[in-house]
């Protein structure tokens, strides 16, 4: 093997790392909004996730009354039920983000067996793979091999983190978003709807991760397990980035989908999982509040 | 007056259990109460590290893995007898257990959580992968039932006394220590952790403890499996049963002993109970864990406690108040990062 | 048994809480720590008791060094502290918040624990029966078995109190012990400080009730912005300028 082939094939593991990493990146947001704007550690989200991906593929797999609806279409009416069905959580999850953190992790934990299981009874364990409405036939630049759906995938994801980032910055309600993850009170006191707008984050995560999940639907296998799967490596990133950070989520998850990518690869396909899961670890024991994140004094 | 009424409930109670294998409808319900004892003693593990010393710990499966592969390798390689296997097993989950503190003596709260998940995460892969040593994702099979004294232990029914056996050492064990020093240093850690310092107490070692006692609990559970199901597989020792035994615990009551046993029996019984509705069943187990949170965090043994109080009347099973109080009423602080 | 603090100088990122502050605590003194809010006070007793390591200087205890040992090391050395927010073990019973600063008193380990109940037990009436003693000595011992937070926050105070003694120290550190107390609580605890002196204990006290600090301290040293202003007895400190000064700018408590 030249050179020139070990880089470009360094090149292409690359971009798939990119891909699954902005899929993580999408899914670790959802966990940091909610975290941020109500102290909840949400760990029903990767059902969210799993759920959102139905909701957008089973139009496109003309799953619902034999309708065969168009990926686009399938994928905004996919984001749009699962932001209701956010909606309708974030009710639910309300009395738990005052909960300490042990009963927290459990009620989420049992919400996400609902939905989880909910999912089997609905669209079976069995789960399928999904046809790319792209061109299957890898797009070649100077001898690296692209996907079509895997380049969709990515910049899909960069659009999104961008469109985020300037709602969150500019949207008068992405600014009450803000004030109100910075301090409850305070901005309860000034007025803010907080109520409303941890309605709207949940809204948001469960829209992001329903868009992540539709768009990776042809790259990796759908199935109602996949709410383990991908929500443990998505709360992973949200942990590794530091929790609560919206940039930390986006480099967490990045950098968790490349390690496993670079790992995969290059190292041992079989340990990929636990590669990723021990240089977390490691991170986690130098910088104990993740790679963004800032560890405050003990006040003792 | 209230010492006889506990003499007689204890009486009826070990009577009960004592012919329970006599009396159970089928061979099938023994085997189901029996692995109703090895969650148990994995719940008493949990409640050690996490009930009482505060520490949250998500590796429970690995711990159990580990004890249960000790069984199954030496076992199906030289042939060697359960009462070596199991101080073997209890060793080397117990070395795990402390291996897996190491890392909480550094990093906090959700962050350990995910920190355990991995870590157990990776004991999973392993025992995938290493074909050489774990037979990988195929498990080992033909795990001899074990004898003792001769006496071959060869069926549910007679399995079901060495659980029984067990479950009641680990239970007065697990006594012992909530009441001694260490448990009173593992509660004091729990309550607040500075202040324990203050008093002397060694936090790191003490966290250390309780978690190489989980490990031991989860040992001994690992170990008996293994012999009884005489075929263990990867899987089995995955995530989703760690958090079975997390449900069971909170249900039945995180810090008391009490709720271990609680749960430990209720919740497998109940989903054994539902089997016939499988996905239904789950779906309900999932709406009952969240009842559970939000309407009684003290789980069944924190909800008679309340009744207690409420009413003025002590119920006879009360236990003396530094174990009653569950940790989960308390908020934790949550020391996480302040990020902008 | 002196307590020597040495050009100690304690920093959290650009703040610097603790500058160059030298001072000693003779055995059998009570030494009277004062100062604004936020001079340091808090964050001194934070080095000597082993929770942050200074950025530099150093605190020795009996002419060997201790600043950088963990915090149940230095309590094992015969230092004891309180808390200005208590932090009694909020599950525990008051009798058990007390037993736990007795741990060195335990000689049974783990196994003895697991295997050998008789022991356990014997040793465990000891423990009580010494806790007991010392709650009464602060007339709490009828709340023994009640839940340490659930009892009157007069009462909590004598719990944190019994609790520091237990752990048998040489040298206490109580950081405002009379924050929340009456007028009358407080006389009690004046008293009971003269107590503790009395009986061979060397204490070291952060204290924002005046009163209190010049009617029982041996000596007073006096922080402001982390430094140390003035140092002397009672009522050379009472009388300093810069003391006064110090305080006549942000509080009304002198």
């Amino acid at each position: 093997m030249d050179s020139m082939n070990i880089l470009s094939i360094f090149i292409q593991t690359l971009v798939g790392g990119i891909g699954i990493g902005s899929l993580y990146a999408l899914v670790a947001l959802g966990y940091s909004m909610i975290y941020r704007s109500m102290g909840l550690v949400n760990f029903a989200h990767g059902s969210i996730y799993m759920i959102g991906t139905y909701f957008g593929i089973i139009w496109y797999r003309g799953m619902v009354m034999g309708l065969q609806v168009p990926y686009p279409i399938a994928f905004v009416i996919g984001v749009l039920l699962n932001a209701i069905l956010g909606l309708i959580l974030e009710r639910i999850f309300r009395p738990l983000a005052n909960l300490d953190l042990m009963l927290m992790l459990l009620g989420t934990i049992g919400l996400g067996y609902v939905l989880d299981n909910l999912a089997v009874i609905i669209w079976g364990a069995e789960g399928f793979a999904v046809n790319s409405p792209l061109p299957n036939e890898p797009i070649v630049i100077g001898g690296v091999a692209l996907l079509p759906q895997m380049l969709l995938l990515i910049t899909g994801s960069a659009l999104l983190m961008v469109g985020l980032n300037v709602f969150l910055a500019k949207a008068k309600i992405g600014k009450a978003m803000r004030a109100a993850a910075q301090d409850r009170e305070t901005a309860s006191a000034m007025g803010i709807p907080v109520n409303t707008t941890n309605a709207l984050v949940f809204a948001i995560g469960a829209g992001l991760a329903a868009a992540a999940g539709i768009l990776a639907a042809p790259i990796v296998y759908v199935n109602p397990a996949m709410s383990a799967a991908v929500g443990l490596k998505g709360f992973a990133a949200f942990i590794l980035g530091g929790a609560g950070s919206i940039p930390g989520a986006i480099v967490g998850g990045l950098v968790f989908g490349i390690l496993e990518a670079i790992s995969a690869g290059f190292i041992s396909s079989a340990y990929t999982k636990g590669i990723a899961f021990v240089v977390m670890i490691l991170v986690l024991m130098v910088k104990p509040a993740g790679i963004v994140g800032e560890v405050t004094v003990d006040k003792v | 007056m209230k010492n006889t009424f506990k003499v007689i409930l204890l009486g009826v109670g070990a009577l009960v259990l004592l012919v329970f294998p006599l009396v159970a409808p089928n061979r099938y319900t023994v085997h189901i109460v029996n692995m109703a004892g090895i969650w148990i003693l994995m719940s008493l593990g949990l409640n050690l590290a996490m009930g009482y010393c505060g520490q949250i710990n998500l590796a429970l499966g690995a711990f159990w893995g580990v004890g249960a592969y000790t069984a199954a390798l030496l076992n199906t390689r030289f042939g060697s007898p359960i009462w070596i296997n199991m101080p073997l097993g209890m060793i080397l989950a117990g070395i795990t257990g402390a291996l897996i503190a190491l890392p909480m003596l550094k990093v906090r709260s959700h962050y350990l959580a995910l920190v355990t998940i991995g870590l157990a995460e990776t004991i999973n892969i392993i025992m995938v992968n290493e074909i050489w040593l774990t037979e990988g994702p195929l498990g080992i099979s033909a795990i001899e039932m074990p004898e003792l004294f001769g006496i071959p232990i060869d069926g549910a029914e007679r399995f079901f006394y060495l659980v029984l056996i067990c479950v009641v050492i680990g239970y007065l064990v697990a006594r012992q220590i909530v009441n001694h020093r260490i448990g009173r240093a593992f509660i004091a850690i729990r309550d607040d952790e500075t202040a324990a310092r203050a008093m002397g107490v060694n936090v790191a070692r003490y966290q250390v403890l309780a978690n190489a006692l989980a490990g031991v609990y989860c040992g001994v559970a690992g170990v008996l499996y293994a012999h009884m199901s005489t075929y263990i597989s990867p899987d089995i020792f995955e995530f989703k049963n760690a958090l079975f035994v997390l449900t069971m615990t909170m249900v039945g009551g995180m810090g008391s002993l009490a709720g271990s046993l609680v749960g430990g029996l209720a919740l497998p019984l109940t989903q054994e109970w539902l089997r016939a509705i499988k996905s239904w069943q789950l779906v309900g187990f999932g709406l009952a864990i969240m009842i559970v949170v939000l309407f009684m965090p003290g789980g069944v043994v924190g909800l008679t406690q309340k009744i207690e109080q409420a009413g003025g009347i002590r119920l006879p099973w009360a236990r003396k108040q530094t174990e009653g109080k569950p940790v989960a009423e308390e908020k934790l602080e949550m020391e996480g990062p302040n990020v902008a | 048994m002196s307590l020597e603090i040495e050009n100690l100088v304690m920093r959290f990122g650009g703040v610097v809480a603790v500058n160059d502050v030298s001072l000693n605590v003779k055995p059998g003194m009570i030494r009277g720590l004062i100062g604004p809010n936020g001079s340091g006070k808090t964050t001194i007793f934070n080095v000597v008791s082993g929770y942050y390591k200074p950025t530099s200087g150093k605190v020795s205890f009996d002419g060997k060094v201790i600043s950088g040992l963990p915090a149940h090391q230095i309590t094992a050395l015969g230092f004891a502290r309180t808390f200005q927010n208590m932090r009694l073990f909020k599950t525990m019973t008051v009798l058990d918040n007390v037993l736990v600063a007795m741990g060195h008193h335990c000689k049974t380990n783990l196994w003895q624990a697991m295997l050998n109940p008789v022991a356990v037990q014997r040793e465990d009436k000891m423990l009580t029966e010494k806790a007991l003693h010392l709650l009464s000595l602060f007339q709490i011992a009828d709340y023994a078995r009640e839940r340490a937070t659930s009892l009157p926050y007069g009462h909590q105070r004598r719990v944190e109190m019994a609790r520091a003694l237990a752990t048998d120290p040489k040298i206490v550190l109580f950081d405002e012990p009379a924050a929340g107390l009456n007028e009358k609580e407080t006389e009690w605890l004046s008293e009971t400080l003269l107590k503790i002196r009395d009986s061979g204990i060397t204490i070291f006290l952060v204290e924002h009730d005046m009163k209190l600090v010049m009617g029982i301290c041996d000596a007073v040293s006096v922080l402001d912005y982390g430094k140390k202003i003035a140092e002397g007895d009672t009522k050379t400190v009472s009388t300093d300028p810069v003391v006064i000064e110090a305080y006549l700018g942000k509080e009304e408590d002198l």
